[in-house]
């Protein structure tokens, strides 16, 4: 639903060529109904701005680090942000690799809602190898503008097209974690769904970011 | 030797008594009341033989009084009787001993005592009141105050001697050689001829001799094992997962409890749900307990899994909601009504304030503190009809026998108490709560071994914390020197919260209030050390040098600033306030060994501070870089006067371990309570000092004394006051509360 | 579900959520394995599971996968590890409660980086927290350890 709009939007604009995906809702005749009008730049933003309160939210935040690969501690939990706590550097294999592995604590999951509901503080979990994110995709203290701008840039945010992105939002098991955590933690925030249909509207609307 | 050999010479005589298949060695404790008011507690009965060598078909078996929370009692106990009994280290095994009147921690009594005593200060004499009382009671078998080393000194040495020389008699009689002929090695006695007689086969022939009285001590030039370098006797079974601690312990047939407690400490259960909990794998029942539940199950996880889903109706703490309420009642303490002790008053304040200008005035904080050994509190408790069994690491047997005795019904013999290995302490288990709820369970299974285990979450929060203080400094300078200082000192009552819980009294003076700062040894023409008794908060314990943690730090904060205000120089200022010689010795020795004096170097800086406390004079330097990221502490140097240095390794690692242990907490733990609950449940938010932000430390130890001391707490008191200096060095920023990373940042 | 710890097989009937340490401490009796947190900050837990190291208390023993290896397992007097051999030598311990862990979180980092430097000791080692304060003498250990094994 949310795909087809989004769809629908980049047919208008001609910002996505046709692909297989476009022909086969094309041919479920969901391309039938009348089309919407594009969201305006006004409601992209609006878009935006809720992705962003996600992405700049500890959930997400804390592992989307800069190159001096220090997950972060932050969040209702801590008074003031502060790095990971025992001296935790990720380094820039960014999974440990080169000290202490995440894997040493951060137990990968077989299955996406697998385990009963971890202790308060405990180190979280996933069914991924725990890591930080690729270091062009800081967002830790980013501004809504800077973050904006690296998320639809290729070279930065692992050559996907908007869509890839939004489909990476919508699969990854990070996501998925980043709005369950469990344990008490506090949750991304608004809901998955609600940060999809943000992301599209902001690509419907031509991913206008916000001024600096 | 001084003061403590008549004490203890008057406090025991070594004697034997037959065991079977053998002999064993120990104190015959005399009471002699006239002679010392300590001793007026004991009963007919208990003057009994109190063991500390068992020889029989097994070998040598030495019986150590002194629980090991880590500190290596049990090596150092040991090292005390073999050097005079001749045997090896490798060659005896070691037995902490059951519960027993008779083995008298003097050294713990004597401590209060110096307090006490009428002439110890010159502003007032106090009282022999019920605080003192109640520390005689305390003070029998428990392990604190640093107490081990100085009260088994001279004790453990004479029962391993009049041990060595019955065993002789013994050779003597059986091989018709005079005992001058006869030397001692390896646990044998050596015959003229070569002959080995072991002490083993000795052992029968030697519970029928009188064991002579007055064998001297040997010269410390002749030691063997005091003052080497010894390994642990648990040292390999502590690198290989082979050592058994309280938490590891499984009794035949035990089912295993979990514990949830009001969250606001001492509040009340008004009703809880536990319909989920006892539908889960494994759970026998959920039990209500002083407090709160229990929850039984057949394994540790489980119960723990059980606990996390029952949901409960609770009453409010038994003390203030919040931390402003906790200090304001420190704040309006510092009254006549509430002063509780002024021991320290040389001099005129008073006429030294009116007289110079320029009044110095501060006010400093120190929080909560919980204790939080790694292994947490557990206990197995079996009751049966006409006895009970306890298994447990705690340094208050005595008290828990009796505890568990009055709860179940039972006479205190009838309760057997098995004390194990601790994962740590540092005053945690001068506390018996968790035996006491474990019996309140087992009394509900009667037959069944009940271990409870309190997650780290349940021991965290419901430690009874180190105490809240507050203290508010005035002084003036004059010339360039300190001329006047008042401290006044507020926190509640350590021990009387703590002997409340063993339902003894708790008035009168509490030397603890002003531990650490009324007795300094410190020649300043003008100074008075006051002690405020602020009414009972939190309920609080004996946190790691107990009144000297908190006080050490605002003595030598206070120190710092009037010789700051002075233009002087902290460490020389110091060195020239010195009123005894170990005092100026120890900073001297600090002085050099971190050179003092030179350019700590761009964005660096040294602090200094001294505290004498548990009888130890204590100085420490502590050098830190301010770095773009925070403080980095980099360097620590401590020297420490205890006498006599017993192991130089163990000594090495415990006052290395106090230092660190000092600047962690000073660094960033705290407790606090918010709606009366802690706020701090774990270590992620009561970290310590991890690896990377230890610094190097070089320790010196002093032995210029005929005494000896233990060094577990000493080294702790200075540490946050030298750190404090240092940040101040560095920075200019003056840190007036604890934990530091309240207003700087450290990596 | 069966698991492999220390070279023999069990056999134990748990549940699939039940970490790791508790399956070994109060199913097989293997106790060398502490718990001290239960949430990763003190690493007293820590074993190895095919030779990488691993809070055994945040591990659900439903997924494991792979060989477990508790302090026991590696290493026992007359045939101690390095590591074990250096913690003695150096007298390490104090309490001992965090030893089995700072040994076997030491082991399986100087399996992988055999030529540490003291930042690199830092930087892995300070995930297990030792109350006593032995830093000093784990860092020393470490270094006798590795000197050791280079030479063996």
């Amino acid at each position: 639903m949310i795909r087809s709009r989004l769809i629908a939007a980049a047919f208008l604009l001609g910002v996505v060529t046709a692909g297989p995906v476009v022909a086969q809702d094309v041919a479920t005749g969901e391309a039938e109904a009348p089309p919407a009008p594009p969201p305006s730049v006004e409601e992209g933003l609006a878009g935006w701005q809720l992705f962003y309160e996600v992405a700049s939210h500890p959930r997400c935040a804390n592992c989307h680090t800069g190159a001096d690969n220090w997950p972060m501690w932050s969040g209702p939990s801590y008074g003031k942000p502060q790095r990971h706590g025992m001296n935790i550097n990720a380094g820039d294999s960014r999974v440990g690799a080169e000290a202490l592995v995440c894997s040493t604590c951060h137990v990968t999951l077989s299955a996406a809602d697998g385990g009963p509901d971890p202790l308060p503080h405990a180190a979280p979990r996933a069914a991924t190898p725990w890591m930080l994110a690729p270091v062009e995709t800081e967002w830790f203290g980013k501004s809504s503008a800077e973050i904006c701008a690296q998320v639809k840039d290729p070279a930065r945010n692992g050559e996907r097209t908007i869509e890839e992105v939004i489909a990476h939002v919508e699969e990854g098991a990070f996501q998925t974690w980043a709005w369950n955590p469990g344990g008490g933690r506090e949750p991304a925030p608004h809901s998955k769904q609600e940060a999809i249909d943000a992301l599209s509207t902001w690509a419907a609307a031509g991913t206008p970011c916000p001024e600096e | 030797m001084g003061r403590l050999k008549t004490i203890t010479r008057r406090t025991f005589l070594i004697g034997s008594v037959a065991v079977a298949g053998g002999v064993a060695f120990g104190a015959y404790t005399v009471a002699k009341p006239h002679d010392n008011p300590l001793l007026t507690g004991l009963g007919d009965g208990e003057a009994a033989i109190t063991p500390y060598v068992r020889i029989d078909a097994e070998g040598v078996t030495l019986i150590t009084p002194r629980a090991d929370l880590g500190q290596g009692a049990y090596s150092v106990q040991a090292a005390l009787i073999a050097e005079e009994l001749d045997v090896e280290l490798d060659q005896i095994r070691v037995d902490p001993g059951p519960p027993s009147p008779a083995y008298w921690n003097t050294a713990f009594a004597d401590e209060a005592a110096a307090f006490m005593a009428p002439g110890g200060g010159l502003g007032e004499s106090l009282a022999y009141g019920a605080i003192s009382a109640a520390i005689k009671t305390f003070g029998v078998q428990i392990t604190g105050g640093s107490t081990t080393v100085p009260d088994g000194f001279v004790k453990l040495r004479e029962a391993g001697a009049v041990a060595r020389e019955t065993l002789k008699l013994a050779a003597a009689e059986k091989s018709g050689i005079a005992i001058t002929d006869l030397r001692t090695e390896a646990g044998r006695v050596l015959l003229p001829d070569g002959t080995e007689l072991s002490y083993a086969e000795l052992a029968p022939l030697a519970a029928r001799i009188t064991p002579p009285q007055d064998v001297p001590l040997r010269d410390p030039s002749g030691w063997r094992l005091i003052g080497k370098p010894m390994q642990r006797i648990d040292i390999v079974a502590k690198s290989t997962g082979a050592m058994k601690y309280g938490i590891d312990i499984a009794v035949e047939g035990m089912l295993h409890a979990a514990i949830v407690l009001n969250p606001a400490q001492g509040g009340a259960l008004n009703g809880f749900d536990a319909t989920e909990a006892l539908k889960m794998r494994g759970v026998s029942d959920v039990v209500e307990v002083t407090g709160g539940v229990a929850v039984v199950a057949d394994n540790t996880w489980r119960a723990f899994e059980a606990a996390r889903k029952i949901s409960f109706d609770w009453g409010p703490a038994a003390f203030p909601a919040t931390m402003d309420e906790h200090w304001q009642a420190l704040a309006d303490s510092f009254t006549e009504e509430l002063r509780d002790s002024r021991v320290r008053d040389d001099g005129n304040v008073e006429f030294a304030f009116a007289e110079m200008p320029g009044l110095i005035k501060a006010e400093y904080r120190a929080p909560y503190l919980a204790h939080a050994p790694l292994e947490p509190i557990s206990a197995i408790v079996r009751v049966d009809d006409d006895r009970a069994e306890v298994w447990t690491g705690t340094q208050i047997p005595r008290f828990v026998q009796s505890n568990v005795a009055r709860l179940a019904g039972l006479d205190t013999e009838r309760v057997k108490v098995n004390v194990l290995v601790m994962g740590g302490s540092f005053g945690h288990r001068l506390e018996d709560e968790v035996v006491k709820r474990a019996t309140e369970v087992a009394l509900l299974f009667r037959g069944t071994p009940i271990k409870l285990t309190y997650s780290r979450e349940q021991d965290m929060t419901h430690d009874f914390p180190r105490q809240i203080a507050m203290a508010r400094m005035r002084g003036t300078v004059r010339n360039g020197q300190v001329d006047s200082y008042e401290l006044g000192i507020a926190m509640p009552s350590v021990i009387a919260s703590q002997m409340g819980r063993q339902s003894l009294p708790g008035t009168g003076p509490d030397s603890q209030i002003v531990a650490g700062a009324w007795d300094q040894p410190f020649a300043i023409p003008n100074h008075r050390v006051t002690g405020y008794r602020a009414r009972e908060l939190a309920p609080i314990s004996s946190w790691r040098s107990v009144g000297a943690s908190s006080n050490g730090f605002f003595y030598n904060l206070g120190l710092d600033e009037l010789i700051h205000a002075a233009g002087a120089d902290p460490m020389a200022e110091r060195i020239r306030l010195c009123s005894n010689d170990e005092a100026r010795k120890v900073l001297e020795t600090v002085a050099e060994m971190s050179n003092w004096g030179s350019d700590a170097g761009e964005g660096r800086g040294r602090g200094v501070a001294f505290t004498r406390s548990f009888g130890v004079e204590c100085a420490m330097v502590v050098e830190v870089a301010a770095t773009e990221g925070g403080i980095r502490i980099e360097k620590v140097f401590v020297a420490a006067e205890v006498g006599t240095v017993i192991d130089p390794v163990n000594f090495d690692n415990l006052v290395k371990g106090g230092v660190i242990f000092g600047l962690g907490h000073a660094m960033n733990c705290e407790i606090t309570y918010t709606d009366g609950i802690a706020d701090q449940d774990n270590y992620h938010a009561f970290e310590g000092m991890r690896m990377y932000q230890c610094p190097e430390i070089e320790v010196r130890g002093l032995e210029n004394g005929e005494r000896v001391r233990g060094i577990g707490e000493p080294p702790v008191p200075p540490t946050a006051p030298a750190l404090a200096g240092a940040i101040f060095a560095a920075t200019g920023k003056r840190l007036r509360e604890m934990p530091f990373n309240k207003h700087v940042d450290f990596v | 579900m069966r698991l492999t710890v220390n070279g023999q097989t069990h056999e134990v009937d748990v549940e699939p959520e039940m970490p790791l340490l508790w399956v070994l401490r109060d199913e097989l009796g293997i106790t060398g394995v502490k718990y001290g947190c239960g949430i990763a900050q003190c690493g007293a837990c820590t074993v190895h599971v095919d030779g990488a190291a691993v809070r055994s208390c945040q591990l659900p023993v439903g997924e494991l996968t792979g060989e477990v290896t508790t302090i026991e397992g590696l290493g026992q007097p007359g045939a101690l590890h390095a590591v074990q051999q250096a913690w003695i030598e150096h007298q390490v311990a104090q309490c001992g409660y965090c030893q089995s862990g700072q040994i076997m979180a030491a082991a399986a980092f100087l399996a992988l980086n055999p030529e540490p430097t003291d930042q690199d000791i830092d930087a892995v080692m300070s995930a297990n927290l030792c109350r006593c304060g032995t830093y000093p003498r784990i860092r020393a250990a470490i270094k006798s350890a590795a000197a050791t094994m280079r030479s063996a």
